[in-house]
């Protein structure tokens, strides 16, 4: 998550509009979700995985590692759509009998489950893509332009700020009390995470406290405005979304 | 008779919990002059640094800023803000924002100043502390000395005509503690008043105009650098150290190495030439 979020700030498309990344992140997702064709599909994994690694400059490798975290999770769900159990061991292609029972996959049941393995995978490329091209701060910008409301984008962002915070502190802890032989068995591994956690309960109000009151001291009151950088707009980028949307969605009827 | 431009008159307040923070404080600052606050953990200071910027209201006594009473009213602290500004120690807990350029940018637009405005001010509070190349930077990912300096520009970004740091040495290594006081220096130089509050008796008594002692939540003593710490017991009770300077300077004194009359020194090379005068070499 934290590597993620490091290419959010250092690939190579950081300077191109975060409204731009975002259209053609949604609305490739949009068109892979729509198409009955798994060619489109597939055109999407491909344009998603060229686009952050050739494109914004992520690893071939890294892009890799990080689809294979949703993997595992898509595929033990696509797995219950390929396998079914009936009393009739004909209609599958492989299968194991218990008894009386078979349990197997058919032929149409894996190609459906292959296509939405697949579907999945490319929705979530898509969602790759912004992460890997846009720092959280610039999606909440869009964000704001849709007009969300603005208490949740301010929380969304206080969070953001307060993960690295607290990381830290945990980090910090944690040594200390690894210097002091908490994590060395069983027993104290138990009692120094129950006091790691509660510590950091308490630290993270005196934290809420003093932000209150750096915030106060600098004319806060109530809301938190702040400057948005500006970014220059390109017609000509959001001509090539609309082709490659286009073409995509064309596939379908090849 | 030199204008103060902040007092605090018999101040007094006590933390909800009962304890004494201060106890009937007096203090007047020179406009443009350099303060520092000195005072053992637990003297006082950040708390009364929260009354200057009036997030605390004193149970007893006056803040007064250009020679008016702050007023606690929503428009008298907006005012009072504007003008006294506070960089607090953690900067990990001043910081909000993920994005430095946003951080800075929220202190003015408080303002009500038109975004064009705010974006200069925020170009030159950056230029001021040296951090335009930091710009494009998460706030996450800067060391501590930077974020300390984007707590800096946060502030002037508010173009205060008093600006208040609460222990600006505080965790930061000598070479950066050095450049930090050489900062401090630059801003005042630019007619800014400037408080600062530190443990550390040297870079006090070297850099500052004006010195405030505290202990237990009263002001102890106070004066120019060379004359405070003449009051070597009230030094002691506060759990204070003497400046190097100031010992040696007694030392040498006390075994003739130096004239009876030579003032104290401000520097390491003040001392030297008051010695080669004494030792005849030049
Ligand atoms: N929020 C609080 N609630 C209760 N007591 C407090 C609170 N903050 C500070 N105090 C107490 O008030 C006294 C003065 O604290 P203050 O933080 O002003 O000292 P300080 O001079 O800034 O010390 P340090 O050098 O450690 O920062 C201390 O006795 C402290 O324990
Ligand atoms: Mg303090």
């Amino acid at each position: 998550m934290f590597d993620l979020d490091t290419y959010a700030y250092t690939n190579r498309w950081i300077k191109i509009h975060p409204l731009e990344k975002f259209v053609f992140a949604l609305a490739t997702m949009l068109v892979c979700l729509i198409s009955p064709s798994v060619v489109v599909v597939w055109a999407v994994l491909l344009l998603m995985t060229v686009a952050s690694t050739k494109g914004a400059g992520t690893p071939v490798w890294h892009f890799l590692r990080f689809m294979m975290i949703p993997f595992s999770f898509i595929l033990t769900g696509v797995l219950t759509i390929a396998f079914s159990v009936s009393h009739d061991p004909g209609g599958f292609l492989f299968g194991f009998t218990f008894g009386s029972i078979t349990v197997g996959a058919s032929q149409a049941n894996l190609m459906k489950a292959g296509f939405i393995l697949f579907k999945s995978l490319g929705a979530v490329s898509c969602l790759y893509f912004l992460s890997l091209t846009t720092p959280v701060l610039e999606v909440i910008s869009v964000l704001r332009k849709l007009k969300l409301p603005s208490l949740f984008l301010e929380l969304m962002g206080l969070v953001y700020r307060f993960i690295f915070v607290l990381m830290d502190t945990t980090a910090l802890i944690r040594m200390s009390q690894s210097s002091r032989l908490g994590y060395a068995s069983a027993k104290n591994t138990f009692r120094s995470l129950s006091q790691l956690i509660s510590s950091l309960f308490v630290r993270s109000f005196h934290r809420a406290g003093e932000l209150a009151i750096a915030l106060t001291a600098r004319n806060y009151t109530g809301e938190i405005r702040t400057l948005e950088k500006e970014y220059p707009v390109s017609k000509r980028n959001y001509a090539v979304i609309l082709g490659i949307e286009l073409g995509l969605l064309l596939l379908n009827f090849t | 008779m030199a204008e103060f431009i902040l007092e605090a008159e018999a101040v007094e307040y006590s933390y909800p919990d009962g304890t004494q923070a201060l106890r009937k404080i007096d203090m007047a600052v020179t406009k443009g002059q350099k303060v520092a606050i000195l005072g053992s953990n637990g003297a006082g200071k950040s708390t009364l640094f929260l009354h200057l910027n009036g997030i605390l209201r004193p149970a007893g006594g006056k803040i007064r800023y250009k020679g008016r009473d702050v007023l606690y009213t929503a428009a008298g602290l907006r005012e009072l803000r504007t003008k006294v500004g506070i960089v607090f120690q953690d900067p990990d807990s001043q910081l909000f924002s993920a994005s430095v350029w946003q951080e800075i940018s929220f202190g003015p637009l408080n303002l009500g100043l038109e975004k064009r405005e705010v974006k200069e001010r925020v170009l030159k509070a950056m230029a001021e502390t040296e951090i335009e190349d930091l710009a494009d930077k998460p706030t996450h990912m800067l060391s501590f000395g930077q974020k300390k300096r984007v707590a800096i520009a946060d502030i002037l970004a508010m173009t205060p005509k008093v600006i208040i740091f609460d222990e600006p040495t505080a965790w930061l290594d000598p070479r950066h503690a050095r450049e930090f006081m050489q900062l401090l220096d630059r801003l005042a130089a630019t007619g800014r008043t400037i408080i600062i509050s530190t443990h550390d008796v040297d870079v006090a008594y070297a850099w500052a105009d004006n010195i405030l002692i505290m202990n237990h939540g009263q002001v102890v003593a106070s004066g120019v650098p060379t004359e405070v710490f003449r009051h070597t017991d009230q030094i002691k009770a506060a759990d204070l150290a003497l400046p190097w300077l100031v010992e040696m300077h007694g030392e040498l004194m006390r075994r003739g190495w130096l004239k009876p009359d030579a003032p104290l020194p401000r520097s390491k090379e003040d001392l030297f030439i008051q010695q080669h005068i004494v030792s005849g070499i030049r």
